[in-house]
């Protein structure tokens, strides 16, 4: 958990100052909306179909117990109630005024958060693998790095008016579980030949209306020179990238135009002249950013806890819960708790203000104070003792977290849809819970096993429907609501982009076409395949044979 | 018969608002119905001179179903009544029967419910 | 003779802002220039065409650079320029801020970088660390509300090396 010093929180609470100002201006008509717009979206705020909307930037996807319950305190007194959890892991709340967002920032800022640029032609929140410092399979904390990026890419005087949005996600495991290949820049931390700390450099990743996977345009760039590496890259993209049309304005099309060999030497010539000492950090500051994160103060427990295994035998959902959801921890005695936020029939990704206090309180009290947000809706917490696994599971239960269903069919990603989003062509979420509902016995969604199916309300993606095993993209057909289906795409490490199935199906065909695809999968599947895999194999054409005569 | 209604995002809270006799009114109920468009046009430039007040003004589709005005488009039926997942909040919360009707309505609509998109000055 | 706020880049500590009369006359591509030996600015074009001559008259010159006109271009000149003007046609295009950044840090240029076009007190500290000490705000900005903007942060992630950073 990254405490934050005088300077970050100073940084914060001036930009809420500025802010209360510029509303203040737009109120009393001294600026235009047109002025105004991209003022208010460098500091996350939407306007939607029923109200504002705010989007709370969660760098890293790493929450304090204290600003967790910061959240819920917003939640009920400027909103109604409840938020969302993101696809890039912030956090939104879809009922605020504009004349109450001055004084909401300034709460925000009394915990440590802040809404800058998670909107705009900017720097957006960089993400990191929600697993980090919990997981064995990383070569060193990506947080430590995001960090360094943050507070880099934060009110950058020179890239805060780009051709368009710009985000970047860092991993430091072998899997990723940040889809960084569909990021503008998408860096995987490795050690390289000599030992030390490399990033893998992928640039031109990005979903929306089209999908590209990144480039590496280079292999392994020395971890120490990350800050002024990103500032060539950024620099080459803020001269050169589309400002004509923004549907063409991303990195992706300025890598795909130039090809990503012409646009790595151009990154490259930048970097050459630039003067990087200005920009890199020292070794003194990286290390005060890393002994920024407060180290967990773990106990030297046995591997195997005598009272859990006790407990699995006879209460059968929490073994379910261990099964489907904790995942293994670096340190002997501990586990890494994934918590759900797609209980079939509720809204994925949507958490109330009680379920955030109870939340909470169970970090504070099993949970080393800390929660994770992942880029699949759901919540981490990344530390929890074996032998606190049932008393958790419990505390879970008892505000409905506990679905067991990381991962599998019921664990769907959706974006807000036409439900609150004014770019949105469809519904999403109404698709979700009706594919949840059918999925929700989780005997079934064993059987079927790892399948990760996204729905995206329209064509901006933001339900990474292009990275999904069963991607869903809602399309309007004279005024009705549509769904194309695309598959084999993947996030991980892996990383594919989904094929298109066939025509578009009606709404109230979605159900039966998702049944007929899962129903061809567990025909075909061989050994342990997950969907994925069998797909793969197989190929779409006993999919797409099954679904297009199941649905009409 | 289709009417053309004017509406728009009230500046200071966001919600929609509906153009009614030379204001903007919150109850969709209240909007004023053009039978054609010129007229519609002319409160437009009449909304222009009360800038703002409102965000992103534009026209939207309407008609009468049993007397019942009700949004053609679906995206203006869900901004009229609130997010359709959760019928306890928002507008709809207040129930009646122009609630009623507009989620019982279903037919052919223009996609996006935007008429004449108004770029901003 | 129109004015401009400009910053006291000798003593960046003193965060000084002033209106200052404009001592340059901007030229059109198309304006015929006058006998009478006044200091001008002209777009890059005219520069390339008529600098020499001009210069040659004893004239101080400074030279417009619309978004899309590389500073590059400009490099061999820069010692002959006491100010190089960088447009902003809409204040969200962002390519004058990487243009000032390489003008003072890559060619170590030191006379003034003017921003002109859309200019509003809340692009002031980006600005202003990127290397621009003038400013003809289009908003109506007094200099109380450039300052205000300009100098709103008590620290910044990134005070750069060039020294022109606000905190």
């Amino acid at each position: 958990m990254y405490r934050y010093n005088a300077i970050d929180k100073s940084i914060i609470e001036d930009r809420a100052a500025e802010f209360r100002d510029q509303v203040a201006r737009r109120l009393g008509g001294e600026l235009t909306e047109e002025q105004f717009k991209p003022l208010r979206l460098m500091n996350g705020l939407y306007l939607q179909l029923h109200a504002y909307m705010l989007r709370v930037a969660i760098p890293y996807g790493t929450l304090s117990s204290t600003q967790l319950r910061g959240l819920a305190r917003i939640g009920r007194i400027y909103d109604k109630g409840y938020a969302h959890f993101t696809t890039r892991t912030n956090l939104q709340f879809n009922w605020i005024k504009l004349e109450q967002a001055p004084d909401i920032l300034d709460a925000l800022a009394a915990v440590d958060l802040h809404a800058i640029q998670t909107s705009g032609n900017c720097i957006r929140n960089t993400t990191a693998d929600p697993y980090a410092g919990a997981t064995a399979d990383e070569v060193d904390d990506p947080r430590v790095w995001a960090e360094a990026i943050r507070q880099w890419s934060t009110l950058h005087p020179e890239f805060s008016f780009l051709p368009r949005k710009f985000k970047i996600a860092v991993t430091a495991s072998a899997k990723d579980r940040t889809v960084a290949r569909a990021h503008d820049i998408g860096l995987v931390l490795h050690r390289a030949g000599d030992g030390g700390l490399a990033f893998a450099v992928m640039v031109g990743g990005g979903m929306g209306r089209t999908p590209y996977l990144g480039s590496v345009i280079r292999g392994h760039l020395p971890a120490s020179q990350l800050l002024s590496y990103l500032t060539a890259i950024l620099r080459v993209y803020n001269r050169h990238g589309r400002r004509d049309n923004i549907y063409k304005a991303r990195i992706k099309i300025l890598v795909a135009a130039l090809g990503a060999d012409e646009f790595a030497q151009q990154v490259e010539n930048e970097w050459a002249q630039m003067d990087c000492s200005a920009t890199d950090l020292p070794d003194a500051h990286l290390a005060g950013i890393r002994a920024g994160f407060a180290s967990v103060p773990f106990e030297a427990l046995p591997p195997v806890s005598a009272v859990l295994q006790v407990a699995r035998k006879t209460d059968l959902a929490l073994a379910r819960f261990v099964r489907n959801n904790v995942r293994p921890h670096k340190m002997p005695g501990y586990a890494i708790v994934n918590v759900s936020l797609k209980a079939p029939g509720e809204v994925p990704g949507d958490c109330t203000s009680e379920q955030m206090d109870a939340l909470a309180d169970i970090a504070d009290r099993y949970g080393h104070r800390e929660i994770r947000v992942t880029h699949e809706q759901n919540l981490v917490l990344p530390h929890v003792k074996l032998d606190d696994l049932a008393a958790v599971h419990t505390a879970l239960r008892a505000v409905g977290l506990a679905s067991p269903n990381i991962n599998l069919a019921s664990d769907i990603v959706a974006c807000p849809g036409m439900d609150y989003c004014t770019l949105a062509n469809t519904r999403a979420i109404p698709v979700a819970q009706a594919i949840a509902a059918r999925f929700a016995d989780t005997d079934l969604a064993e059987r079927i096993g790892e399948l990760k199916i996204k729905i995206s309300g329209c064509i901006n993606a933001c339900g990474h429907h292009h990275v999904a095993h069963i991607g869903i993209l809602g399309v309007d057909k004279k005024g009705e609501e549509f769904y194309q289906l695309t598959l084999g795409g993947s996030g991980a490490e892996d990383a594919s982009l989904g094929s298109l199935l066939g025509p578009a199906v009606p709404h109230d065909q979605i159900v039966p076409a998702v049944e007929a695809l899962i129903d061809t999968y567990l025909r075909e599947r061989r050994e342990t395949e997950r969907f994925l895999d069998t797909y793969r194999r197989v190929g779409p054409t006993p999919f797409k044979q099954a679904a297009y005569v199941e649905a009409h | 018969m289709t009417y053309v209604a004017m509406t728009a995002n009230d500046l200071r809270d966001g919600e929609p608002v509906f153009w009614a006799e030379g204001r903007w009114v919150k109850p969709f109920l209240q909007a004023e119905l053009f039978a054609t468009s010129a007229p519609a046009e002319a409160a437009l430039s009449a909304a222009r001179t009360q800038p703002g007040t409102v965000v992103d003004p534009y026209m939207i589709d309407v008609v009468l179903v049993d007397g019942l005005p009700i949004p053609t488009a679906y995206r203006e039926r869900v901004r009229a009544l609130g997010p359709t997942i959760h019928p306890d909040i928002g507008k709809q919360a207040v129930g009646g029967e122009v609630v009623q009707a507009m989620r019982a309505y279903a037919g052919a609509a223009r996609s996006s419910g935007r008429l004449n998109l108004i770029s901003r000055k | 003779m129109s004015k401009l706020i400009k910053r006291r880049r000798e003593d960046p500590a003193a965060n000084a802002l002033q209106w200052v009369e404009d001592a340059f006359l901007h030229i059109a591509d198309d304006q015929p220039i006058g006998s009478d030996v006044r200091d001008l600015i002209v777009s890059f074009h005219r520069f390339q065409s008529d600098g020499a001559a001009l210069l040659a008259e004893g004239r101080k010159l400074g030279v417009r650079l619309k978004p899309e006109e590389p500073v590059e271009q400009l490099a061999d000149a820069l010692s002959q320029l006491p100010v190089v003007v960088l447009e902003f046609p809409k204040f969200r295009d962002g390519r004058g801020y990487s243009s000032a950044v390489l003008l003072r840090d890559r060619y170590g240029y030191t006379g003034e970088i003017r921003a002109v076009g859309e200019v509003l007190r809340d692009q002031a500290a980006y600005l202003i660390r990127c290397g621009f000490d003038a400013f003809e705000p289009s908003d109506g900005s007094t200099l109380q509300d450039w300052s205000r903007y300009a100098f709103r942060s008590r620290h910044v992630y990134h005070a750069r090396a060039s020294g022109s950073g606000a905190g």
